[in-house]
């Protein structure tokens, strides 16, 4: 598919000369983008490459000692932590996403979509902190669920400050933004092509697979990167849910701040990779979505 | 919010552009790399100084420290407004200031061994002790101090012991010593809290082997780092403050806490206890300091003496359960407070107890290294 | 799955599921609210009704200052966005120059990048030019996020609008000025609110980047509830979060509903 950036309107005929409306309009929001996100980037990356730096510290580059240190074991434990924990959100909320999205979309009667909607995403104007102490409350030992479920003579639960607590926080936080994105690439489903497949004796799974899905690819593929990167870089739920045994990337960051130890040096090079890594997955997924959109 | 799915869905086909941008930045970072020019890094301004609003007075304290009665009696009696913020390890505190978040507080709170280090650093000024009257009523061992002697940087202003608060309903064995964890590990599994402080943590886990809290040789802090290894996994979470609500609540049968925080939750329920472990604890005391950086060092001074009014520290005491290293103060407490074991050790208990002493840097470093290895695996 | 039915109403698998979702969507709020209003706070069992967290959390001056903090960020922050984002959409619109595609590029990097990185490269920037931290810096820092939020809306607007639109204004003798002021400028409106609004509640939202560049004295709401989770010192925080759970539902329902009007005015 060619790409072209949001098309200018005609070129219009000007008093004053075009490089200096085009200053004023781009200038602002250039110098401050340069100034509190380029600038601020490079410097962390430079910080990167100093070992054991604080505050106070003169910053004289001298070697890759940082990024040697997320080499080692509980490091990359600790990454790969993050990275499962990313993943495996995105497969939970794509696996109750997509039902969802599918049934506002083309199922629901049609006046009500736009409410369902809003209801399902309602709960993300709230404050997302205020959610995930809201899972401490429900999952914790003497919690809501455990109290429910010894009522009901069931063995309980104990799912608080380990991982399943962190994968429930996380996916209730991004599912509300995988559905949305579903739900805005089910809408455009041309259903003639799925009448048509019935017509031509498609059973309804059949259907789903051979029609559904590869007109969806892109909302599919478009939720599935939002969740991963969001997911690997959030800091709340793992922090509140996650007890001793769920440290990663975003909150050894943290620490390396505004924790007890203190390593700015080794807390850049973890952002660094952290950065690294969600462009790693845009350009995987433009690769293979240029591949798939031109296949088209 | 359905732009969001919009911008997702387009940025996708602005692969090329994209493409070109990442090629570019990544040209940009790598010159960067390659120019390596020194600056320093936040160094932490002593000389520059805010001016703050001279009715408004900001703390930097643990939780617990200062609760809303505290602060309305010092309003109504100076007219300052007090604005406190919380931190749960003297580590932490440190680590804000030198971020240079701190520059809006004009009392900090740290406890002994980290005034020594800060005074060090350069960070604190020396008080006048001229117009801190009530220093006099201060107990003889605070103001001989080793970490501050003569109290010239700092004015104590509570002190406590680290120990275990346990549930004496649900362990029929009551425990006696830091030993007992790692013994009934598999019992007390996912019901055990220990502090999110690596000096407090490592700390008793060098006294559980039989070394000092104060360690240096890395081969004991090694065996320490070891032996926590094999207790986490019966370790909920590191958390100085929230084991309280759920010690309460029937979340914990035992967690590691401070003194003071441990007379206030068996306040509420009974059959808690507290143990000051046998083999020796760490004896802590919390100090108030201004940094060089206060805006509002007048503020900070009528705040201390304030909190040095023998009437003020025994409410205070009373209030919030900290122990007050003011004589005066003590002595006007009810015999049911004086007595309380809890909130003052008698001596024998404290025979084998430390207090924790600064540590150089490189000793430091391999503290926090082990620490950052528990807390990843 | 099943080929869309004709009949709406028809029971399916999916409808089932979507209403399981939909209580596993509101199941925390619920619990929330059920806290709020129980008597006793640390356990689940219901202790009897009460108002007085209720009552706590409106004379917690703590909480009310921190409130007025976050509103004074976002508000901040959205005002400045407001007005260089949609400059800059409408420049990126409208001008081909070198480097374009960098600008572009970067202009969408706070939505790409995690939170972490962005906090720790602005703490670590401001470090470095000795900038003392306040409420200026949060507001500085969110400033970054949201203006690339209302930007990215009003350039969705503006690949749809009518390009003659302008042209026509100017041949009628209006000044480039003129014609961005009373022609494009209404017609971007819509867009303009709802960026605001999607950085409004970004920015009231976020705990890392305001955490990360708060001056000692500046809380905002995000950070002063974390740290009441930490600490715990609650329960006053379920009847918080009911209040807040509420207005925020209001707003977002009263600017969806904005919204649709104008959508379906703009079609008829």
């Amino acid at each position: 598919m060619s790409t072209k950036a949001p098309s200018a309107p005609a070129q219009v005929q000007t008093s004053s000369p075009q490089w200096l409306q085009a200053l004023l309009l781009l200038a602002p929001a250039g110098i401050w983008l340069a100034l509190l996100l380029v600038i601020p980037t490079l410097l962390i990356f430079q910080l990167s490459l100093v070992p054991d730096i604080k505050p106070g510290d003169i910053v004289n580059p001298s070697g890759l000692d940082n990024y040697l240190r997320i080499f080692q074991p509980d490091v990359l434990k600790v990454i790969g932590r993050s990275l499962l924990f990313a993943i495996g959100t995105t497969l939970l909320c794509l696996l109750m996403g997509f039902p969802v999205a599918y049934w506002i979309a083309l199922l629901s009667p049609k006046r009500w979509r736009n409410l369902l909607l809003l209801a399902f995403v309602l709960p993300l104007w709230t404050s997302s902190l205020l959610r995930s102490y809201a899972w401490i409350s429900i999952l914790r030992p003497t919690g809501v669920l455990n109290t429910l479920l010894t009522s009901l003579h069931l063995p309980t639960l104990d799912l608080l400050n380990r991982s399943p607590a962190v994968l429930i926080g996380m996916t209730y936080s991004l599912l509300p933004y995988m559905v949305l994105i579903l739900y805005a690439s089910l809408e455009k489903l041309d259903r003639r092509f799925l009448e048509a497949a019935a017509d031509l004796g498609a059973t309804p799974p059949q259907a789903f697979w051979k029609v559904t899905v590869p007109q969806t690819l892109p909302g599919i593929a478009a939720g599935s990167l939002l969740v991963f990167i969001t997911g690997l870089g959030d800091f709340i739920n793992p922090e509140l849910l996650g007890g001793t045994s769920s440290m990663t990337a975003a909150r050894l960051i943290y620490n390396q701040f505004l924790g007890a130890t203190q390593n700015w040096g080794f807390g850049s090079a973890l952002s660094m990779v952290l950065i690294l890594a969600v462009s790693l997955a845009i350009a995987l997924l433009i690769k293979y979505g240029d591949k798939n959109a031109s296949s088209l | 919010m359905n732009h969001m799915a919009d911008f997702l869905t387009r940025s996708l086909h602005a692969s090329r552009s994209r493409r070109r941008f990442l090629q570019t930045s990544i040209a940009g970072l790598s010159s960067m790399a390659l120019s390596s020019c020194g600056w320093t890094l936040a160094k932490v301004q002593t000389d520059q100084v805010r001016r703050g609003a001279a009715d408004e007075l900001h703390i930097y304290t643990w939780s617990n420290y200062v609760d809303q009665d505290l602060i309305d009696a010092f309003r109504s009696q100076t007219g300052i407004k007090v604005i406190s913020d919380v931190f749960d390890s003297n580590e932490m505190m440190l680590a804000t200031f030198q971020a240079g978040k701190a520059g809006t507080y004009s009392i900090i709170y740290p406890s002994d061994y980290k005034v020594s280090q800060m005074v060090q650093l350069g960070y604190l000024s020396e008080l006048d002790h001229s117009r801190l009257d009530g220093l006099r009523n201060i107990l003889p061992r605070f103001q001989q101090s080793v970490h501050d002697p003569g109290n010239r940087f700092s004015v104590p202003v509570s002190w406590g012991t680290t120990g275990l608060i346990y549930n004496s309903e649900k362990l029929t064995e009551p425990p006696t010593d830091w030993d007992y964890l790692w013994k009934h590990k598999d019992k007390l599994t996912r019901r055990l809290t220990l502090m999110d402080d690596f000096r407090e943590v490592m700390g008793a886990t060098l006294r559980s082997l039989g070394y000092s809290y104060n360690a240096t040789d890395p081969q004991q802090i090694k065996q320490a780092y070891e032996k926590l290894q094999e207790l986490k996994p019966a370790i909920t979470t590191f958390t100085t403050d929230a084991w309280r609500d759920q010690l309460l609540a029937g979340d914990l049968t035992i967690a590691m806490g401070y003194s003071a925080d441990a007379v206030n939750v068996m306040n509420q329920n009974p059959k808690l206890k507290y143990v000051i472990p046998a083999s020796g604890t760490s004896l802590w005391s919390d100090t108030m300091v201004i940094p060089k950086t206060a805006p509002n060092p007048e503020a900070a001074y009528a705040w201390m003496d304030f909190m040095l009014e023998p009437d003020v520290a025994a409410r205070v005491t009373e209030r919030l359960f900290f122990a007050t290293p003011n004589e005066a103060a003590f002595n006007q407490l009810p015999d049911n407070l004086k007595n309380n074991v809890t909130l003052f050790p008698p001596h024998n208990l404290l025979d084998r107890s430390e207090t924790l002493a600064p540590l150089d840097k490189p000793i430091l470093e391999l503290y926090e290294k082990y620490w950052t290895k528990l807390t990843s695996s | 799955m099943q080929a869309p039915s004709k009949n709406p109403i028809r029971i399916s698998w999916q409808a089932l599921f979507s209403v399981l979702m939909f209580g596993f969507m509101y199941l925390p709020i619920l619990v929330l609210g059920f806290y709020s209003f129980n008597q006793s706070p640390n356990s689940a069992q219901w202790g009897g009704f009460t108002l007085s967290w209720y009552v706590k959390f409106f004379n917690d001056s703590r909480i009310l200052s921190a409130l007025s903090d976050s509103l004074k960020v976002a508000f901040c922050a959205v005002g400045i966005s407001a007005i260089i984002g949609t400059l800059m959409a409408v420049g990126l619109a409208r001008y081909k120059f070198p480097g374009k595609q960098l600008y572009q590029g970067v202009s969408y990097l706070p939505l790409i990048i995690p939170d972490i990185a962005i906090a720790v490269s602005t703490l670590v920037f401001l470090a470095v030019i000795a900038v003392p931290l306040s409420l200026w810096t949060i507001v500085a820092a969110h400033t970054v996020f949201c203006l690339s939020y209302v930007a990215f809306v009003v350039s969705t607007r503006l690949v749809n609008l009518n390009p003659h639109l302008e042209e026509a204004a100017q041949d009628l003798g209006a000044t480039p000025y003129q014609s961005l002021v009373m022609v494009l400028l209404p017609e971007l409106m819509p867009a303009i609110v709802s960026g605001c609004l999607l950085a409004f509640v970004l920015s009231m939202d976020d705990f890392l980047i305001s955490s990360f560049t708060a001056g000692g004295g500046a809380t905002t709401l995000p950070m002063e509830i974390f740290s009441r989770i930490r600490t715990s010192v609650k329960p006053d925080i379920n009847a918080l979060s009911v209040v807040l759970m509420v207005t925020s539902g209001a707003v977002a329902l009263i600017a969806e509903t904005i919204r649709y009007r104008s959508e379906k005015k703009r079609l008829q």
